[in-house]
């Protein structure tokens, strides 16, 4: 904890001292377009996700759709497809050149023309857009379906048709959750790292993440990085103060109770093959065609249009092989399973204990330190890490495992920690009193009462924290070294030089570790996921 | 000696006073306090557990101090060998009745056997034998009271508090517990606090009742005194259902005074005389309308009679609620199946109401604050 606020004060002061670096990130002309384009992409994507997930929702809801069940399993989409997988997919289809769509009309239509461009605005709020449906989904979900009837059929009562209703009863009272859901959205897109690095950036849309990653990576020069990052973080806090009020501004509408109200399936007749065809092709795009793309350039030789083509007759697992074989791999391989499980034990427990301070006992400021252990939820990771890198250089952490582990915890605190406060907010305050004036102290109450309470959530946020921490690209990014290499990192760098086919090939061996994990969780420990 | 005595209790929720200069002294027996919702009941029995720290006063269990702010005394609530039953029940829905019950016996170096003997005769004693392996879910409302119950009990404390430990069960099952409760707390021995906003459980479980409002103790007396002589006119509103009336005495003797109502035309009442005020003086009249009498001829006696008429009835089953209007005044009586008190078919028709005077408690109002022309 000591060490958080030590961090972000370092980040304070060298930021403080290099007016001249702000001098030049504001003098440059390309701060306006850049403002824009980060703006323009993060509200895009938002949009885009939660207008999609909003209509999945309604459809899973209230709808009788065949085939509801893509739908539900949505969830799992984005726990099964880590983002840069998606981004890899999406550039192999929609290149300019060498792009699968591309190609495809060239060879078989004859057009020359370069339909889709990966590297472009609109690419990036495509990509974006589609990871942000399950938060716009999950949103919405739980409104449409914990509704009151009543409001619906009092409705009807006065007059009004289903259609009617529809639009003007459920959809203005759904609005609230929508917001939210699209600031959340916004939010994210903000801190986006896989899209804007590999798709803005070499199509010359820059937003900030990809300009202070820029500044690290190429140039070397964390003072203009942190002067980049500083109009991010005004930009997210921003956005995080807009959510603040968004989500207050919906208990007002307190219209969905705890009642378990049986809801109403509306019968939409004709269209509901309609409905139908949105939710297939929702499963097309958003998991289907990313998935068989990266499994069938992973086993062809290299990639180019034709030899894609060419599949199945030239499989082979010569990529997997110079994967397995290749040192930096095998080392990011091995830190990031070590590390992300370690990162997922430690941070559960300091946020149970962390948590367990705050709400059950009266330690002297602990309203504090959840105010500092959430902080960095405020800070895109990208910015998070930069600013340890600025702390940690000329100590002896600088280039080791313990800062990347150190990066990890930090990121991923505030999760464990607002898991484990909600958890143990829900368990009723009495049932420690009760401990506690039965002659329990405060490690029986600990140990005996809270702990076994808390195990549900605590196995469901291990291994959430685990499945987040074994493919995070934009915390490691910054801190891998050569000799600490962390797998998903050189994933991402064997894209950036080209080797799609063996950036396929290790993202393909990551998917099976996180099917693994998902089944385990799903099948052992029974927990249910929800992003 | 005093199983329990607090002095000056003070406690404050930002404005709110939840508990204001509050001070009581409990020899043995079931004592309940007794008052609506926020009137700092359950502040109080939570002070006493040692689970809120009030801002001032302090509080003895067993002549023991438990709590002093002034002499910066807090026994923890581990230390204070009380039990205390939840209104949520609080049972941890991960362990065993058995363990449960269990749970503070094993805290103490009670060897397993003793524990083992202890927990099953306390089991025995609640009704709940044979239930020891089941999970607090597999049981019903009533039976999770009793795990309760024996979870308090087990350890064998001189005090045990109850914060409305009946009030999440339904109406039937409440009154046939109340009666359990006080049997079993009387059959174990050991004194209780008992918190509760219903009267009729108030009276029914204790043998004295603290009535509280806004922090503070208007009434510690009898369920007997309480109902028969309210000390204030909010206690007396409190309890039972009462019709509360202006009046103004008109004339004061040795037992009795007489009243004039103006809201029953002006019909002038004896009610026993109350411990101040004199002839002039106004006053409000508390009457309980389960003990007026109705007829629909003229009572042989005049002397507290009222004339009314009937406005309508209200069909109970084995009750029927009579509104009469007397005066500007509804008032509503209550009769039994088996006791009509009277036989008139016909609504608007017209009605006698007889009044006792030991039916009516009279309250001086209050002095009119402080006189405003002192000073001139």
């Amino acid at each position: 904890m000591l060490f958080r606020s030590f961090t972000t004060g370092r980040l304070g002061t060298i930021v403080a001292f290099n007016v001249q670096n702000y001098i030049k990130v504001f003098t440059d002309p390309e701060i306006l377009p850049m403002i824009n384009n980060s703006i323009l992409y993060a509200a895009g994507s938002a949009a885009l996700g939660t207008g999609v997930g909003a209509m999945l929702a309604w459809i899973v809801a209230r709808t009788n759709t065949p085939g509801r069940v893509l739908v539900e399993l949505m969830p799992l989409y984005p726990i099964l497809m880590p983002p840069i997988m998606k981004n890899i997919a999406w550039i192999l289809l929609l290149a300019p050149k060498s792009g699968i769509l591309n190609g495809f009309l060239r060879e078989n239509f004859g057009i020359q023309q370069l339909v889709f461009n990966a590297f472009t605005l609109p690419a990036m709020v495509w990509v974006f857009g589609l990871a942000c449906v399950p938060l716009g989904y999950l949103f919405l979900l739980p409104v449409f379906l914990s509704f009151d009837p009543s409001l619906e059929e009092s409705a009807y009562i006065s007059g009004s048709k289903p259609m009617r209703t529809m639009l003007r009863i459920t959809f203005p009272l759904a609005f609230p959750a929508f917001l939210s859901a699209f600031v959340l959205n916004f939010l994210r897109g903000l801190r986006s790292f896989e899209t804007p690095v590999l798709q803005g950036s070499p199509g010359g849309i820059n937003v900030f993440v990809a300009k202070v990653y820029d500044s690290m990576s190429v140039e070397y020069n964390p003072g203009i990085a942190t002067a980049y990052s500083t109009v991010l973080i005004i930009l997210s806090v921003l956005a995080l103060l807009f959510y603040v009020r968004a989500t207050r501004f919906s208990e007002r509408y307190a219209t969905i109770t705890g009642k378990g109200y049986r809801v109403k399936v509306i019968d939409i007749g004709k269209w509901k093959y309609a409905t139908f065809l949105a939710v297939f092709a929702y499963f097309l795009v958003g998991i289907a065609i990313p998935f068989v793309v990266l499994i069938v350039v992973s086993l062809i030789p290299y990639y180019d249009y034709e030899t894609f083509m060419m599949f199945p007759a030239n499989i082979d697992l010569s990529n997997y092989h110079r994967v397995l074989n290749h040192p930096s791999f095998v080392s990011g391989l091995y830190n990031s399973l070590f590390l992300s499980v370690t990162i997922a034990l430690v941070t559960v427990l300091a946020g149970i204990i962390m948590a367990f301070t705050i709400y059950r006992t009266k330690v002297y400021g602990s309203k504090v330190f959840e105010f500092i252990g959430t902080m960095p939820l405020a800070f895109p990771p990208l910015v998070l890490s930069l600013g340890l890198v600025i702390a940690v250089i000329g100590t002896p952490l600088y280039n080791t495992l313990w800062a990347l582990g150190l990066g990890l915890f930090v990121a991923y605190f505030p999760y464990a920690l607002r898991n484990a406060s909600g958890a143990i907010v829900n368990i009723h305050k009495e049932l420690d009193e009760a401990a506690w004036v039965h002659g329990a102290r405060w490690r029986h109450v600990f140990f005996q009462v809270t702990l076994p309470l808390l195990k549900p959530t605590v196995t469901g946020a291990l291994f959430y924290i685990f499945i987040e921490a074994i493919r995070n690209i934009d915390v490691a990014v910054l801190l891998v070294a050569p000799g600490n290499e962390y797998g998903p990192v050189t994933l991402f760098e064997y894209f950036r030089v080209g080797q799609w086919a063996e950036a396929a090939a290790g993202g393909v061996i990551y998917l099976i570790i996180l099917i693994l994990a998902v089944s385990i969780a799903k099948f052992v420990f029974k927990i249910k996921f929800s992003l | 000696m005093a199983i329990l005595k607090v002095e000056g209790l003070v406690k404050t929720y930002k404005d709110l006073k939840a508990l204001d200069n509050v001070s009581f002294e409990f020899n043995k027996g079931i004592l309940s306090l007794l008052g609506p919702s926020g009137c700092g009941k359950t502040t109080l029995l939570r002070c006493i557990a040692g689970l809120e720290v009030p801002d001032d006063g302090s509080i003895y269990i067993d002549d023991k101090v438990q709590t002093s702010i002034r002499e910066t005394i807090l026994v923890p609530p581990y230390s204070r060998a009380i039990g205390f039953v939840f209104q949520s029940y609080a049972l941890w829905p991960h362990m065993t009745v058995y363990k449960n019950v269990a749970f503070g016996l094993k805290l103490t170096k009670v060897p397993d056997g003793e524990i083992r003997k202890k927990v099953i005769a306390t089991l025995d004693l609640v009704g709940l034998h044979g239930l020891d392996q089941r999970y607090p879910s597999q049981l019903s409302g009533g039976q999770q009271q009793r795990v309760a119950l024996a979870r308090s009990i087990a350890m064998e404390p001189r005090l045990i508090l109850l914060d409305e430990p009946l009030s999440n069960l339904d109406a039937k099952l409440r009154e046939e517990m109340r009666v359990e409760l006080k049997k079993l707390i009387k059959k174990v021995g050991i004194s209780a606090v008992y918190v509760t906003h219903d009267q009729e459980e108030a009276f029914v479980i204790s043998d004295t009742v603290i009535v509280m409002d806004g922090g503070r103790i208007l009434q510690y007396a009898t369920p007997d005194e309480i109902y028969n002589r309210p000390a204030d006119q909010f206690v007396a509103s409190f309890i039972g259902r009462s019709v509360l009336v202006d009046g103004k005495m008109v004339k004061v003797d040795n037992e009795n005074c007489l009243v004039a109502v103006p809201e029953f035309n002006n019909a002038v009442l004896v009610c026993h005389r109350p411990q101040s005020g004199g002839a002039g003086d106004p006053c409000k009249l508390v009457i309980r309308t389960s003990e007026i009498k109705l007829n629909s001829k003229r009572f042989e006696s005049q002397e507290n009679v009222l004339e009314g008429s009937m406005s309508g009835r209200d069909y109970r089953g084995g009750l029927t609620d009579h509104r009469i209007q007397v005066g500007s005044r509804e008032i509503v009586v209550t009769s039994h199946k088996l006791c009509p008190m009277i036989n008139v078919d016909n609504d608007g028709g017209k009605i006698f109401l007889h009044i006792d005077p030991s039916a009516i408690s009279v309250i001086i109002d209050k002095p009119q604050a402080v006189p405003q022309h002192a000073g001139g």
